[in-house]
């Protein structure tokens, strides 16, 4: 199944994701296919015309630009996910309006969709990793 | 996801015992079709997916609670963003951040494989007002 993370671009949530058997739907799959595909200088500081229209799918166009930006990446990508994998205060998945809006957009969205969803809190220490490894590994096994 | 390149990063677990030198030097083993580059935290790996998967495979056989994996979306040495080309570095810092907590992961995979399961944390009461109002009291 395919399942989304948030942070989008985490090591750990890709990596526990994959480990137990599911696709994990990250912001680096999107940007390597405009790596790849789209001849832009440096995604994804650089868009397409394609990614604006896309991020106003999502937000209008009176809300600040990062956040179209960002939509542009991982709406799609929100849409396709069969589950989801929330991680919920990342010390480093802070910010004023672009990013906190976007998260706090991607959160929105994942609710809206209905589709499985675990949120789960950053580990401060060996039980709390071990409890969010377990917590994680039950979801994953559990979406089949 | 494209077939035809995956560039993967691989984290060596702060508590692992493993060098980026002995992963590298382990990834060049299983032949000279991936582009293998060393990191201070680990090494980069490119090749056509399949084979990358290969190689992650017989890695985490190897070592399977302490390499970490995950996508990397600019080819290796890609001059928007390789360090010896001047190009910019986004996203160094999470990684690092990231690097300190694959410690706990380490422990937590390792448990779990042991047979730990998940313990929900304790709800939390609300102190019923007599208490709350002995507390108010003393001080």
């Amino acid at each position: 199944m395919k399942v989304f993370i948030d942070p989008p671009n985490s090591l750990v949530l890709f990596d526990l994701v994959e480990r137990f058997g599911h696709q994990p739907l990250s912001t680096m799959a999107a940007i390597q296919e405009r790596v790849d595909n789209i001849e832009v200088d440096m995604p994804p500081m650089n868009v397409t015309l394609d990614d604006v229209v896309k991020g106003l799918k999502y937000a209008g166009v009176e809300v600040p630009s990062g956040i179209r930006g960002r939509m542009a990446l991982w709406g799609p990508l929100i849409e396709e996910a069969d589950a989801a994998i929330i991680m919920d205060d990342c010390p480093y998945s802070f910010g004023c309006v672009g990013c906190e809006r976007s998260n706090l957009m991607v959160k929105y969205l994942i609710k809206r969709r209905g589709i499985p969803a675990l949120h789960v809190s950053y580990p401060e220490d060996d039980e709390q990793a071990t409890n969010f490894v377990a917590q994680t590994k039950e979801f994953l096994e559990g979406l089949e | 996801m494209s077939e035809e390149r995956e560039t993967r990063l691989f984290m060596i677990s702060p508590r692992s015992m493993l060098t980026p030198d002995q992963l590298v030097r382990m990834v060049h083993s299983f032949g000279d079709k991936a582009i293998v580059k060393e990191t201070c935290y680990g090494c980069l790996v490119e090749a056509p997916r399949q084979l990358v998967l290969e190689i992650l495979a017989k890695v985490r056989e190897e070592y399977p609670n302490e390499v970490f994996s995950k996508i990397r979306a600019y080819p290796c040495s890609d001059p928007r963003r390789c360090r010896a080309q001047h190009g910019t570095r986004p996203g160094f810092a999470q990684l690092e951040e990231e690097w300190e907590l694959l410690a706990r992961i380490q422990v937590g995979l390792d448990r779990v494989d042991a047979g730990a399961r998940y313990v929900p944390p304790a709800e939390k009461k609300r102190i019923p007002v007599n208490d709350f109002k002995k507390i108010c009291e003393v001080h």
